[in-house]
């Protein structure tokens, strides 16, 4: 269901990327000045990847970047100059110096929530995000990314199976850089694709070329719109290459030089300024401008980083815990009838409707029918989980073979 | 007023806060139809409904965040944690994201984590936990255990309406053995205030949780004996009310200590270093501790009793301190 | 305006950093982020960008020379440069953790911002510094922090505060009698504040601090030094009509030196007696002319100096300490003699008494117990004594039982000489009797050989042939 793109939405995926790469390059300078203490990571040759798929999402919808998801906070509306004083623990950076590389949120305005540097954390976080979001009833989509190292963590799995279980509208994106840090994927995991994965989820999941950006917001678009409608989680495995070492300090020549060039001639920048070209989108004079513009901003945004102060050493003391009234700014906004989720509407008779067993105990004499499937009208599988989790997807009605129990919600065995 | 016993207590405050505050939401294992391992969320799900009583999968740390996600948008989730033993599954999720949010990037998350923790059920090793002190040390996080249904109730709420994640540890042996009249209006309790249950002169004893009624108990019978002590329910384990500790012990001269955590890391230790820092020309003897063994939780019920500190222990220390 | 150039820090745990190559030279002008040299680190080789534009004034580190990360390697002349902005300096601390929304205030132009590390916080509330003790050099007064803070906050020696609490530490309740002037004291838990007698009040106890028993040499640390305490609880002793008179230094020292040797030594005490018919005869013959001659009266006490001398060669063991699991056995023998004072008791010491015989003893003895009576004694002359004689006998009694003096293991007291009925050879006699008590340290001194010992004095004083000279 890819629709096409418009000519700006194909000059806005040029833009946003070849932004990214701009304010990393820019970042790499600083580093080397000693302007950015600590360190600094770059996603040189995935840009596709961050920008086509934050691309895709609304306004109103959430996301929260890994470490080389820069191009996801620009295209979200990160100012440059953010995401230059985070690195240089300027005083006026998001976090005020306490945090640095894109460890930083907005939840008021923008919904981007701060990754922390254990992986794969932010996968159920996001999915509580999106969960609320229902349950205010946001229409909203909850949006992260992980890497191909990263989902080998508990919490990966955890989070993940999860939202499955809760059909959460969240799209995970997981690129497939091929490396997590000097470890190559085959590694990591002994699977050739990890979308394969998503089927032991229980999830749909796509995977696209990382490095093209049109496929890759098309994917992302239809993710995005399937979640939104209640069809998630959904799992997006983008291919692509990580160019540069893991951090600056890695120099990385633990990667074939022949697999670093086979990956440079498919640079995802090129490869959609080539397209643009073809189709007559852009000339070689559009090109300049938007690189004046780029350049332009990015003088300005790195002058105002460097002006800005370091903070002042006692500031190390202040913020451990929220005190006052105006430190907790966030207030649900609700967008479905309160009165839905208060008794006396709320209320709902607290027993387990299974499939073929009828209602267990407390439902008020209901016994188990000894005919399976027969006797009880809907037991379909996503009316159960509906019923069960309150979401509010939409419940197809695929016919279930008679015999087959449907997902049975077991009493667990005490620990 | 009723007589409300302390499980029930913290039902009733998840009862009331629910019904007072549409963005609190129960998540946790079993916490729904079962009403909860120790049934402290009975009824809650027929009266509030699935999107609000939420029954998780096995995984503590997608309960942790997922509750984390959810008060960025506002929603004040309860994320219940079976046996608080568990709650070390999620041990990432609580020190990383939870409690350094509002240091580092202004996220505060108004979260409750709660539980039954510690011993003397014969639940061994894997049930009987008190690891209050990995939260105690970590810094964002509110940690409280209190000891009377009042409290409970009061310190919940409490909880509920704290901008910051706070972890509410319900000692299991209390859960039904002991009875309060509460009052039916609502009320809260401060966190981060000790309460004196009783006063003394001749040594301060400090304790929280289950071991506050012993203490207590070892406090009548040393009274037999003519020693008078004060005894302190901390109630809050973090922040400490330390100005309630060197108060009491600036009037008595002499401290023990008294809780069912191991010794060492306990929160003895540092209560004898705030001692040291801020009363120590008022000390007119050592800083005493009885504790727990320095062990895992056994099982059998005489090394399980051999483990825990109990009256007699008290009241031996209590006597050697005020005869120094 | 100069610029510095640093050495960058290249990873978290890179501390230096070579310069392998200077890709411009003094006097070339250079523009911000061109490429202006080349390091290697342990991790990466990195080109470095110039931090800002301008000509480059001086190079101060060559190539292939290695320095830390932050050092300046270089120095440009940025003068007449738009693009070069100093760093400012960092604010000072907000009320509230809210960010300045104006631009930072205008600074001197300082140098590039480097990692700062954030110093240590505040100190500590300082702990409050104790009491200074007032005790003698050499001796602890045992208290705690409250006590030694009310001794300073009140002038209080705490050498002069008796302590009853543990190991007869003074206690809160000790010193807040001292304070109070010994009006009844805060109730201790033991019992309720008797009321004060009817007619004076009891005094604040004032004494001395305790010190080391005299008489023997400079402990170990181990030496057990004993508070003056109570058996029954003060209030017993002050009832009816009373006068309170404090311990002399000497009488302190007594009863220091008392209670250690009955604490440390298990005293065991063997009796004999002697026929001293044979010496009283001697000396009534001789006494007068012993007298004239020598200057210096005859008493008894040189014949039994000389016989526990002759049982101590026979009999080593009773000239001996204890020192912890070694027994030193003294190779001199240097008998201390017992001498009543009208203010105490002393033991001065004979050194030598195996050299010495009856004229060289007695002159010995009375010149030392003249000194210690005008108090004349030198502190060696009561000190390195192996075994001790004292004599309760010359006021009277049968025989005593006497205490050792530490560090002896034995000390042998004289009962008085009378002339008492006795049997010899199945018919009764009249003879001069004189009963001798031995005390010995049981740790070292057994009973075989305490009466050993005894039997040997005995037979010596007997079967006395020695010439007085």
């Amino acid at each position: 269901m890819k629709k096409a793109l418009t000519r700006q939405q194909h000059l806005d995926l040029y833009y946003y990327m070849r932004l990214n790469r701009a304010v990393e390059d820019m970042m790499v300078k600083l580093f080397r000045q000693n302007k950015i203490v600590g360190g600094l990571y770059s996603s040189l040759g995935q840009e596709a990847v961050s920008v086509g798929t934050a691309f895709a999402l609304e306004k109103r919808d959430w996301l929260a970047p890994m470490i080389r998801n820069i191009g996801a906070l620009l295209v979200k509306g990160v100012p440059p100059r953010d995401v230059f004083m985070q690195h240089m623990a300027k005083y006026e950076s998001p976090t005020k110096g306490k945090d640095g590389t894109s460890h930083f949120g907005d939840l008021e305005n923008l919904h981007i929530v701060s990754p922390i540097s254990m992986l794969g954390d932010l996968i159920p976080v996001m999915t509580g995000v999106a969960m609320a979001g229902r349950y205010l009833g946001h229409k909203i989509v909850a949006m992260t990314w992980i890497g191909d190292g990263g989902s080998s963590t508990g919490v990966f799995h955890e989070g993940l199976n999860f939202a499955a279980t809760q059909k959460a509208p969240f799209v995970l994106v997981l690129e497939n850089n091929l490396w997590a840090y000097s470890t190559p994927v085959r590694r990591q995991v002994p699977i050739e694709n990890l979308a394969d994965r998503a089927k032991a989820y229980g999830v749909k999941s796509f995977v696209v070329d990382g490095n093209d950006v049109a496929a890759v917001y098309a994917t992302a678009k239809e993710a995005v719109e399937l979640a939104r409608a209640g069809e998630g989680p959904i799992l997006i495995e983008a291919k692509t290459f990580r160019r540069m070492g893991h951090a600056q300090h890695d120099p990385a020549e633990y990667v074939p030089a022949e697999m670093k060039k086979y990956w440079e001639e498919r640079d995802p920048i090129a490869r959609h300024e080539k397209f643009l070209f073809k189709e007559k989108l852009l000339d070689e004079k559009g090109k300049k401008e938007i690189e004046r513009e780029i350049s332009a901003l990015l003088e300005k945004e790195r002058d105002f980083a460097e002006n800005s102060p370091m903070p002042p050493a006692e500031f190390a003391e202040h913020g451990v815990y929220c005190t006052g009234d105006d430190c907790h700014k966030i207030r649900a906004k609700w967008e479905r009838p309160v009165a839905e989720v208060t008794p006396p509407k709320s209320s709902v008779p607290a027993v387990w409707t299974v499939a073929g067993f009828g209602r267990g105990k407390g439902s008020g004499g209901g016994s188990a029918p000894i005919h399976f499937g027969d006797t009880e009208k809907h037991e379909q599988k996503e009316e159960v989980v509906a019923a069960n989790n309150g979401a509010k997807g939409t419940a197809k009605k695929s016919a279930q073979p008679a015999k087959k129990p449907a997902v049975v919600a077991a009493r667990k065995a005490k620990r | 007023m009723a007589q409300v016993t302390f499980l029930d207590a913290i039902k009733q405050a998840m009862f009331e806060e629910m019904e007072r505050d549409p963005t609190v939401v129960l998540i946790g294992e079993d916490v729904g139809v079962y009403g909860g391992a120790f049934k402290t969320s009975e009824g809650l799900l027929a009266k509030f409904g699935w999107e609000r009583v939420i029954d998780t999968p096995i995984s503590e740390s997608a309960i942790v965040g997922a509750a984390c996600g959810m008060s960025y948008l506002g929603l004040r989730p309860i994320a219940e944690m079976q046996f608080i033993d568990f709650i070390v599954c999620a041990f990432n999720q609580i020190t990383n994201f939870v409690a350094k949010g509002h240091y580092l990037w202004d996220a505060p998350a108004p979260i409750v984590i709660r539980g039954p923790a510690g011993g003397g059920v014969h639940g061994g090793p894997f049930h009987s936990a008190n690891p209050e002190m990995y939260f105690v040390h970590t810094p964002g996080l509110k940690v409280i255990y209190p000891s009377t249904p009042y409290d409970a109730k009061g310190l919940l709420k409490s909880a509920i309406r704290d901008n910051n994640p706070v972890l509410f540890f319900e000692h299991k042996f209390l859960y039904r053995r002991i009875k309060e009249e509460i009052p039916e209006d609502d009320y809260v309790v401060p966190i981060g205030k000790a309460a004196v249950r009783r006063e003394g002169k001749h040594l301060t004893i400090v304790s929280y949780a289950a071991m506050m009624h012993t203490s207590l108990e070892a406090a009548e019978e040393l009274a037999k004996q003519g020693i008078e002590a004060e005894v302190i329910d901390l109630r809050t384990l973090a922040p400490l009310d330390s100005d309630a500790i060197v108060e009491s012990v600036k009037k008595t001269n002499r401290c023990l200590v008294v809780h069912e955590d191991t010794k060492t890391g306990g929160i003895a230790g540092e209560i004898a270093a705030i001692l040291c820092e801020r009363a120590f020309g008022h000390l007119d003897g050592p800083l005493v501790r009885v504790t727990a063994l320095d062990t895992p939780v056994p099982y059998a019920p005489t090394l399980e009793e051999y483990f825990l500190p109990n009256k007699e222990k008290v009241v031996h220390a209590a006597k050697e301190l005020a005869r120094y | 305006m100069a610029a510095d150039v640093v050495m960058p820090q290249m990873g978290e745990s890179i501390f230096e950093g070579t310069i392998t190559k200077w890709l411009k030279k003094p006097g070339d002008k250079i523009e911000r982020d061109e490429p202006l040299f080349e390091i290697s680190t342990d991790k990466v080789d990195a080109e470095i960008p110039s931090p800002s534009a301008g000509v480059l004034k001086e190079i101060k580190v060559g190539e292939g020379q290695t320095v830390p990360i932050n050092t300046v390697v270089a120095v440009i002349d940025a003068a007449g440069s738009a693009a070069a902005a100093p760093a400012p300096a960092p604010v000072s601390v907000p009320a509230k953790t809210e960010a300045p929304k104006a631009a930072p205030a205008a600074a001197a132009p300082a140098p590039a911002p480097k990692p700062t590390i954030v110093p240590p916080p505040a100190a500590q509330p300082a702990v409050m510094a104790p009491a200074a003790s007032t005790a003698k050099e050499g001796t602890r007064v045992h208290s705690s922090p409250l006590v030694r803070r009310m001794a300073k906050e009140h002038g209080i020696d705490l050498t002069t505060v008796p302590g009853t609490g543990s190991g007869g530490r003074i206690s809160k309740q000790d010193i807040e009698a001292v304070i109070s002037g010994g009006a009844s004291a805060p109730a201790a838990y033991e019992a309720p504040a008797p009321a004060a007698p009817a007619r004076t009040a009891p005094p604040p106890p004032v004494a001395p601090a305790p010190v080391a028993g005299g008489g023997g040499p400079a402990g170990h640390g181990t030496q057990y030094i004993p508070s003056l305490q109570l058996g029954v609880p003060r209030e017993r002793l002050y009832f009816g009509n009373y006068e309170v008179e404090p311990l002399s230094t000497m009488r302190m020292k007594i009863a220091e030196h008392m209670v250690a040797s009955k604490h440390v030594s298990p005293h065991v005490y063997s009796v004999d007696e002697i026929d001293m018919t044979k010496i009283a005869t001697l000396r009534a013959k001789s006494k007068d002319e012993f007298e004239k001659s020598y200057g210096t009266k005859l008493t008894f006490m040189p014949f039994f100096v000389k016989a526990v001398v002759a049982g101590l060669r026979a009999y080593p063991t009773l000239n001996a300490s204890l020192d912890g699991t070694n027994v030193v056995r003294h190779k001199e023998i240097n008998i201390g003699i017992a001498v009543a004072l009208d203010w105490g008791l002393i033991v001065p010491v004979v050194k030598s008494a195996d050299e010495k015989n009856i004229l060289g003893i007695q002159r010995t003895m009375n010149d030392l117990a003249e000194r210690a009576r005008s108090k004349k004694l030198r502190p060696e002359e009561v000190q390195e004594g192996t075994f001790s004689i004292t004599n309760p006998g010359v006021f009277g009694g049968l025989f005593g039982l006497p205490v050792i003096s530490q560090p002896n293991v034995g000390i042998l007291g004289l009962g008085a000489i009378e002339k008492r009925p006795v049997v010899i050879n199945d018919s009764i006699a009249i003879r001069s009797m004189c009963y001798v008590t031995l005390s010995y340290d049981h740790r070292v001194v057994d009973g075989a050989v305490a009466h050993q010992f005894l039997h040997k004095v005995k037979e010596t004083l007997e079967n006395w042939s020695e010439p007085l000279v």
